[in-house]
């Protein structure tokens, strides 16, 4: 069964710019890879995707093309920039020392093993 | 617009996303159409998410606006009558303040056509003008000699300059060109003027400091207007040779269009002359007298300077002058010296002599304009809360869509914005047209000094007050509209029986108090007019032409008047139809006057300016000849010779202010302390208006020409020898006074062709041209107050059609329930007229508190004036009766059965 966390904000712009690292990906695309990866913990609503892109792309961080989708479909393509590497860079780091610190705090993991 | 183009992007992003999606559903095992559905429930709500996109984009407003533009256009092109209506009303409400505006701007606000006129200072306030002599404790008006004083002492100048206070008219002729001499107006100026202002010659050179120097070949400038309208523009003007009374004078340039000199004046000057050429071509060597104040004195300072301390130093300057330079007057007082003062002010609008004269009568239009733009606001919002009414049903439908009260009440206020605006354009339309006019009355019989189209400022004034007007009458109704339940929409709006609402109640109680105080106030001032025309001058205007002449600058000589006067007499009395002919050195209305002050013969002199009379000199059987009654003694006659007694003849206002209760006849004064004995009066005439009409008369003498006093005073002494010089020639005629212009001319040209004549006018052309201001303001507040009247009429005739169309239904029950028709119609014109009638209670003390603020132009009318304010409150009360006959027939005629059946 898979827990549904309520997303931190600001957390789906760096999510979706890692998402972006392993190459060009439409809105779509994105969405899915990101509850893949993260095993159905992070579902991304539609109505905060598509501001996060809008916002992403009026920082520069990625851009946007027209192209087609594996099923011949045309689709928006976004790709990474410089800017957005570098400023995925810098936040995965900050997230890391976030967690890290919030960690060390909480103390180990206490979680309830899973009922397989 | 971006924001377009992007979402039309985005929209196809979202489509493209949901057939993605739908194609991942259909591989997973759903069917075609499951796939869709399921699809588009995974995606959300599309077109939330379009929206939410849409408003993020930062054009978004933008996009809104041109929305609501092209709304209102619609919406007002539907509805022609209303927008017509709405236009006309509009146009007239806000073309009216902008004409005001327009002359007000012309008048007193616009700079100087010259560069970076901020930096410009002059000194003083023009309050003295013409020729001064004596202390003015305020200093504004300078002598050559005090002015070169302050130019050489002061170091925070750049440049200053000083020119004529004054400008007189001169005769000019171009040497060689047969045509007469004519009169221009010429004004001296310093060297440096030119300089100073930092304007350019349009054609050869402007005049320089190497002019104006003593011994300098005479040269001159020309206006630009003047070269065009009487040489044609012709390039060999520049360096020819011109006679400006009688004095030969090279024309070394002409000025740059549109550049008019100093001042806002009517009749600027068309000819600038170099202070040093004033004794040859003026004759009277004023820049030679250093107690003869003439000229204005205006400076670029340098940049950075501070001013006060500019205007510190050049106070010392002036009280260094008076202790040791040749002082004023001679026999100053010197515990008065350290009293005298200047003030330095910026000139950049120039030395403002039209504002003095006209800016009260100028706010006072604007204040009236302002009253009809309310009035014509109370109008539009009428009209649109009637819009917004018969809307309702629409308005109820878009809000129970799920339309933001706020997008409605923008979209209600653009609509009244364009409709302000395109009134406004209209009303600029008006402005245009109405301007000329308008600028024409007030500097009536002169030329225009300044361009009257409008120009940006204008234009910009215009408009916002268009936008202002709109936003306004808008406010209201569109509140009103927006707070529309959405159930009336499933009801059925119309079918309330509401009576008109508080809103429109009040706007028509506004219009009426607004159109009597307009009323009331037109109704004063036209009495007072026609009061002022009507009363007694004291001499008689009619068959009385007066033709001024100027000998001096003809150059006579003191010694060969006489026979120059003598000669003038006999030839004109000779012409048929000239009953008696006479001179002074001003007649009356002529816009001339010299003053004096007076000493009496046993008391002690008063100080300066506290027996300040007016004076002139009268030729024999002037008084008959300008029909002013003797009343005791005797007037001025010919045996009166410089070798006779010296007399005096003094007006009414003159015995009854320095010999109240005495007879003055046989007393004694003079023009200074110690020449009490000098003149003698021998008689008094009736009071007789010579300045301007509103004014009670002020005392005034009368010198025969040929008698001169030697004053030990320089100062005055030069005011006694030039008025030696009369100036205008008077004549008193049978029959029709224009025909005579010519064979004036021609006797004139018969005594002496090289004396110029500056003008022949009728003594009531004078009359009219005093009183044009007067006259104008009367007129703009009649035509305010009637369309003022015009549109509470409109307005009350609206309101009762309204009420009647509303309350038909109620209207057709009663009469098919019993009523008597007539009593049910009464009851609607009730309504019509309590309004009318708190209307006017509102209106009544607004109106007198008016007539106190227009009191100072009222003459012998009272501002509480129960009369008029009667007078006006019937005629509101008639125009209503007119406004609500029509609905009330139509009330009358109304057939029970349709009005209960139509919805």
């Amino acid at each position: 069964m898979s827990t549904r966390v309520a997303l931190l904000q600001g957390t789906l712009d760096v999510l979706i710019l890692r998402t972006l690292l392993l190459g060009a990906q439409h809105g779509q695309g994105i969405a899915r890879a990101i509850q893949q990866q993260s095993e159905n913990v992070l579902l991304v609503e539609h109505g905060a995707l598509y501001p996060a892109l809008q916002r992403l792309e009026a920082k520069g961080w990625i851009r946007a093309k027209w192209g087609l989708s594996s099923n011949n479909r045309k689709a928006r393509f976004y790709t990474l920039t410089q800017k957005g590497r570098k400023q995925l860079s810098q936040e995965s780091s900050q997230w890391w020392t976030l967690a890290e610190a919030i960690g060390r705090i909480l103390g180990p993991n206490n979680r309830n093993p899973e009922e397989v | 617009m971006f924001g377009k183009r992007r979402l039309d992007d985005f929209s196809e992003e979202l489509r493209s996303h949901l057939a993605i999606e739908a194609d991942r559903l259909r591989e997973e095992g759903l069917d075609e159409n499951e796939a869709r559905r399921q699809a588009r429930i995974n995606l959300g709500n599309l077109m939330l998410q379009e929206e939410q996109f849409y408003e993020s984009s930062r054009w978004a407003w933008l996009e809104q606006l041109r929305q609501d533009v092209r709304y209102s256009l619609r919406q007002i092109l539907q509805a022609p009558a209303f927008a017509i209506t709405a236009v006309l009303t509009l146009a007239l409400g806000i073309g009216a303040p902008t004409a005001i505006f327009s002359l007000i701007h012309v008048v007193l606000l616009k700079s100087l056509p010259v560069p970076r006129p901020s930096e410009l200072y002059m000194i003083g306030e023009a309050k003295h003008t013409g020729v001064y002599s004596g202390i003015e404790t305020e200093w504004d008006i300078f002598s050559y000699d005090l002015y070169k004083y302050l130019r050489d002492h002061t170091s925070g100048f750049e440049s200053l300059a000083a020119f004529q206070a004054d400008p007189r008219r001169v005769g000019v002729r171009r040497i060689g060109d047969p045509r007469a001499a004519q009169s221009f107006g010429a004004e001296y100026v310093s060297g440096n003027y030119f300089q100073t202002f930092q304007v350019p010659a349009f054609a050869g050179r402007t005049i320089g400091e190497e002019d104006d120097r003593a011994g300098a070949p005479l040269v001159a400038m020309i206006s630009y207007r003047a070269w065009q309208e009487h040489y044609a523009l012709d390039p060999s003007v520049v360096g020819a040779s011109f006679g400006l009374n009688g004095t030969a004078v090279t024309i070394i340039g002409v000025a740059p269009p549109g550049f008019f000199g100093d001042a806002v004046r009517a009749n600027p000057p068309d000819f600038w002359l170099p202070l040093a050429s004033e004794p040859d071509v003026n004759h009277a060597r004023w820049v030679q007298n250093a107690q003869l104040h003439w000229l204005y004195v205006m400076g670029r300072v340098k940049s950075g300077s501070a001013i006060r301390s500019i205007e510190g130093q050049m106070q010392v300057e002036l009280r260094q002058w008076l202790t040791q330079g040749p002082g004023v007057s001679g026999l100053l007082d010197v515990s008065l010296i350290p009293r005298q003062t200047l003030h330095l002010r910026p000139g950049g609008s120039g030395m403002g002599l039209a504002r003095a004269t006209y800016s009260d009568g100028l706010k006072l239009l604007l204040a009236i304009s302002g009253f009809v733009l309310m009035i014509v606001c109370a109008n539009m919002a009428n009209l649109m809360l009637v819009r917004g009414i018969a809307r309702r049903r629409q308005t109820s439908i878009s809000l129970a869509l799920g339309a933001a009260r706020g997008r409605i009440l923008r979209q209600a206020l653009t609509e009244s914005v364009m409709l302000g605006l395109i009134g406004g354009i209209a009303g600029i339309g008006i402005a245009f047209s109405g301007t000329r006019a308008l600028v024409s009355s007030v500097f009536v019989g002169n030329s225009l000094p300044v361009d009257t189209t409008p120009d940006l400022t204008v234009l910009a004034f215009a408009i916002g007050v268009s936008i202002v007007t709109g936003l306004m009458f808008g406010v209201g109704p569109a509140w009103s509209a927006t707070r529309a339940d959405p159930i009336d929409a499933l009801r059925g709006a119309g079918r309330s029986t509401q009576h008109s609402s508080f809103a429109q109640r009040g706007l028509v109680v506004t219009q009426a108090a607004l159109s009597l105080v307009l009323l009331t106030a037109a109704g004063q001032l036209i009495l007072s007019l026609r009061n002022e025309a009507n009363q007694k001058f004291g001499f008689v205007s009619e068959g009385r032409i007066a033709v001024r002449i100027d000998p001096n600058l003809a150059g006579y000589k003191v010694d060969q008047l006489d026979a120059l006067y003598r000669r003038i007499q006999d030839t004109l009395r000779r012409l048929p139809g000239v009953l008696n002919v006479s001179y002074a050195l001003f007649s009356p209305m002529s816009g001339s006057n010299w003053t004096t002050d007076v000493s009496f013969e046993g008391r002690p002199p008063g100080l300066d300016g506290e027996n300040t009379t007016s004076w002139a000199r009268v030729g024999p059987a002037y008084f008959d000849t300008i029909g002013t009654a003797i009343v005791r003694g005797r007037p001025v006659l010919e045996s009166d010779i410089d070798s006779t007694r010296h007399v005096a003849v003094v007006n009414e206002a003159f015995a009854q202010r320095f010999f109240p209760g005495e007879d003055p006849i046989g007393k004694h004064f003079g023009a200074r302390p110690k020449f009490e004995k000098s003149l003698e009066i021998v008689g008094i005439a009736a009071n007789a208006k010579y300045r301007e009409p509103d004014q009670p008369t002020f005392p005034m003498f009368f010198l025969p020409r040929p008698q001169v006093t030697h004053y030990d005073n320089p100062g005055t002494m030069a005011f006694e020898s030039r008025s030696l010089y009369v100036n205008d020639i008077v004549l008193h005629v049978a029959g029709a006074n224009l025909s005579m212009e010519e064979p004036i001319r021609r006797a004139f040209a018969g005594i002496d062709p090289n004396l110029p004549i500056f003008w022949i006018q009728s003594l009531e052309t004078a009359k009219t041209k005093q009183l044009s201001q007067q006259s104008l303001i009367a007129r703009l507040t009649s035509l305010f107050g009637l369309t003022a009247l015009l549109l509470a009429s409109i307005g009350l005739y609206g309101v009762t059609t309204y009420a009647v169309a509303q309350r038909s239904k109620e209207i057709g029950i009663r009469v098919v329930l019993g009523a008597d028709r007539n009593s049910v119609v009464g009851m609607v014109l009730r309504n019509a007229y309590v309004l009318v009638a708190t209307g006017l209670g509102f209106g009544i003390p607004l109106a007198i508190v008016m007539g106190r603020l227009i009191r100072s132009r009222l003459f012998g009318v009272d501002w509480y004036n129960p009369t008029i304010l009667g007078g006006a409150a019937a005629v509101l009360g008639i125009c209503a009766l007119l406004a609500t006959i029509v609905p009330a027939r139509r009330a009358a005629s109304l057939e029970p059965l349709d009005t209960l059946r139509g919805d």
